[in-house]
């Protein structure tokens, strides 16, 4: 059956590569006011806009596009309705909650009412504390695999919106539906980016 | 290619008949069909043609709402199979519904089903190993189980046989304990693949990383086109260039116009004739209306899948056969067996970061066994072995969520670079033949069509158990060797059915007292019932099966017609 699937999808334990996030607050988009320009289908209002803003703050517009412009947050929106039972939606109100009420403690304000500096501070805080994900085999994870927590939970669904959308997929990333041959050792610089598929 | 005749109402009366279509049916059909023979094929499941019933074999994530995750209520519906991860939008169509086909875990075990035209050959992993005499002798030598009644040399033409018709991948290599294939050209390993096969075969004489042998079309073969690496098979393959029943051998029955199908075809049981001391034919619920009609033939193939024959088989009881057809044994449900699957290690490779790939290659890396194959390589702490699949790949924007950082750099790193080499390997290994590892009927739970369903009672012990520690110790230090960084060693301990390598229940044998099929795959006593499904195992090796599957049933269906003719059936 497939676990014949691409390993592609694999995140490894220890695997990350080296980013100082020090330089990332003056890169992050200015637009600090909230907005919701869609009507949501389970988050309310309040809780779009934290994600709105999470999503803004991990995936800003450069000179490729950024999440919000690839609508993530109302794909997030859809996956917590369409996907999510009943008990992890319950779970996930309750994590909402509490990642806001950590951000007042610090900060005073909710996270989506937050310059962008103040956002990247916050988020690098509960980036540190945030679990990581087990390695994956065909597709399910090796060993027990621990809560992630929402931070890192929602990070890994943004990327999924985002890099699964249709512009990123076919024009940002390399897309070749058809490949052909398979080449086994091929210098990066000939694939220019990563692959789509 | 002709259309499918699928018309089974005119004609009750056909040569052979053969129940299931999937990997070893499919082929009963093609050589008995070739031979001459009008034969009908009864499936449980729906029709399923060759690219016109691969509805998402094209789709693109961002085509489908939830990317290609399936909701709560698919989720149900396939709560069985869902376990495995597998089970997704573009392919949950062909995986059988679980809630309309219940089953008794006893113990814990994953019955992975598929019901239509096709099985599960629509689904598999493609990996394809022949057999070894190791393996065939491995129950007389150590004394587990029977001794099958058949050798490696009984077997050799017919996997020659099957292999150049269904189109095999690999590299030939001489090893005594994995034969080789006749192959077609082998993929390519990937950089990170040749540097660790390069230090895994000096540090450790004696083991060997192959490309995967596979049944995958590496050039045009037969009138099918090659492998385009898209990586879809699970959803059907519109180049024809995986083996399935439906891209192959269904289409090469079909064209000798001897053959019908019967889709919506529940085999309730087999009709025994005491007189002849052989079967007449077959009973089955159509699916649709429930309505019981029976079949005639001279020869029936059982192809269900292990455990459904053995299901048809115990439903087939007579006076001769009180406690199921061919059971003069008792062990008819017994002796069930699977691959441990999900042990092993990962890690990362530092170095080739300048080199990537290019296709989504369906295939990965191999290790033969290598513990007990001769006095120099004996365990005293298991008997039998183990193989590893694996491979190497850079996650790309999968790898995303368990790095560090977020903002724009971040993201724009995602698009550049692919992310770190990453390593992996993983176990399968042999199971024994225990006699209480078993299916029965359960008559107090029927299913919809009031037929009783199958209670499992099956478990690894402690041989199984003993393969999987070696597993995991050698992986690591494989893959420490090997120059792996970040080793993670793994045991996900999976009960029984999740390597969907199901085997046993039937086995052939020497004897009728011990066994329930001879070395042709008959059934002791009931001469014109064969079975060449995976219930006809009589050990399991630690590789996959399907390519001895269908070897078995190629020269079980020629012995079938030529006994047909010397008048003997």
């Amino acid at each position: 059956m497939n676990r014949r699937e691409a390993i592609r999808n694999t995140a490894l334990l220890g695997g990350a590569s080296l980013l100082t996030t020090s330089m990332f607050s003056i890169l992050q988009s200015c637009k600090s006011e909230p907005r919701l320009s869609w009507q949501p289908t389970f988050l309310s209002t309040d809780q779009a806009q934290l994600i709105s803003a999470l999503v803004d703050t991990v995936l800003p517009k450069t000179a490729t596009p950024g999440g919000l412009d690839m609508k993530v947050d109302i794909f997030m929106d859809t996956v917590f309705s369409k996907l999510y039972n009943e008990e992890g939606r319950k779970a996930l109100v309750a994590d909402m909650a509490q990642f806001d009420e950590r951000c007042k403690g610090k900060f005073g304000k909710p996270f989506a009412e937050m310059d962008a500096a103040k956002r990247t501070e916050f988020l690098k805080t509960e980036e540190a504390n945030s679990p990581k994900y087990n390695g994956k085999i065909w597709g399910t994870a090796v060993g027990e695999q621990k809560p992630v927590g929402f931070y890192r939970s929602m990070k890994s669904l943004m990327l999924w919106g985002y890099f699964t959308s249709e512009e990123v997929g076919l024009k940002v990333l390399n897309y070749d539906p058809v490949p052909g041959d398979y080449l086994g050792c091929i210098p990066m610089k000939d694939v220019g980016r990563v692959w789509s598929l | 290619m002709p259309n499918f005749n699928i018309d089974a109402k005119k004609d009750m009366t056909y040569d052979a008949i053969v129940i299931g279509s999937g990997m070893s049916g499919g082929w009963a059909a093609k050589e008995l069909c070739e031979g001459g023979l009008k034969t009908l094929v009864l499936e449980r499941g729906r029709m399923v043609e060759h690219i016109k019933d691969y509805p998402t074999m094209n789709n693109e994530s961002w085509d489908l709402e939830l990317r290609g995750a399936i909701g709560p209520e698919d989720q149900k519906k396939h709560f069985k199979v869902a376990r495995t991860g597998f089970v997704g939008e573009n392919n949950k169509h062909f995986y059988a519904n679980d809630e309309e086909n219940p089953y008794t875990e006893v113990k814990p075990f994953l019955w992975v089903r598929a019901h239509q035209m096709g099985g599960r050959s629509l689904l598999w992993g493609k990996q394809t190993y022949r057999w070894s005499e190791i393996d065939f002798e491995a129950n007389a030598k150590d004394g587990h189980g029977v001794d099958w009644p058949i050798r490696y040399k009984d077997l050799e033409s017919w996997y020659t046989y099957v292999e150049k018709y269904a189109g095999i991948s690999g590299e030939a290599l001489g090893l005594p304990q994995l034969p080789d294939s006749h192959f077609l050209p082998p993929m390519e390993l990937n950089c990170v693949e040749k540097e660790v096969k390069q230090r895994l075969e000096k540090e450790f004489p004696g083991r060997n990383l192959i490309i995967g042998r596979v049944a995958h079309l590496t050039v045009p073969h037969n009138g099918r086109g090659k492998c385009q690496t898209r990586n879809r098979c699970d959803r059907g393959c519109p180049f024809g260039a995986y083996f399935s029943s439906n891209a192959v051998t269904l289409p090469a029955a079909n064209a000798t116009g001897n053959l019908t199908m019967r889709p919506f075809s529940i085999v309730q049981s087999i009709v025994f004739d005491e007189n002849k001391s052989r079967a007449t034919g077959v009973k089955v619920i159509d699916s649709e209306t429930g309505e019981m009609v029976e079949y005639h033939a001279k020869i029936i193939f059982c192809n269900a899948s292990t455990l459904s024959t053995t299901q048809v088989l115990m439903n087939s009881t007579s006076n001769r056969f009180p406690n199921g057809l061919g059971n003069d044994s008792g062990e008819l449900g017994h002796n069930l067996m699977d691959h441990t699957y999900r042990i092993g290690a990962m890690g990362n490779y530092d170095g080739f970061e300048d080199m990537y790939y290019k296709g989504r290659r369906p295939n990965g890396i191999y290790i033969p066994r290598y513990w007990n194959i001769n006095e120099k390589t004996k365990s005293d702490k298991f008997v039998r072995g183990f193989g590893f699949q694996g491979g190497a790949s850079r996650p790309g924007w999968g790898g995303g969520a368990n790095e560090d950082g977020f903002g724009a750099e971040f993201k724009d790193s995602l698009i550049t670079n692919p992310g770190p080499w990453e390593f992996f390997i993983t176990g399968f290994a042999e199971c024994l033949p225990y006699h209480d590892n078993k299916v029965t009927l359960d008559k107090n739970n029927l299913d919809k069509w009031k037929q009783p369903t199958l209670a499992i009672d099956a478990e690894y012990k402690a041989n199984e158990l003993a393969l999987n520690k070696q597993i995991q110790e050698d992986a690591v230090e494989m893959l420490e060797k090997c120059g792996i960084k970040n080793i993670v060693g793994f045991d996900n301990k999976h009960e029984m059915g999740y390597g969907i390598h199901e085997m046993g229940t039937a086995r052939m044998g020497r004897d009728p007292k011990t066994s329930v099929l001879n070395a042709t795959n008959q059934v002791h006593d009931c001469k014109n019932v064969f079975v060449t499904d995976g219930a006809c195992m009589t050990s399991n090796s630690c590789v996959n099966p399907s390519l001895t599957y269908m070897a078995l049933t190629a020269r079980a269906a020629n012995h079938a017609m030529s006994e047909l003719k010397k008048g003997n059936l």
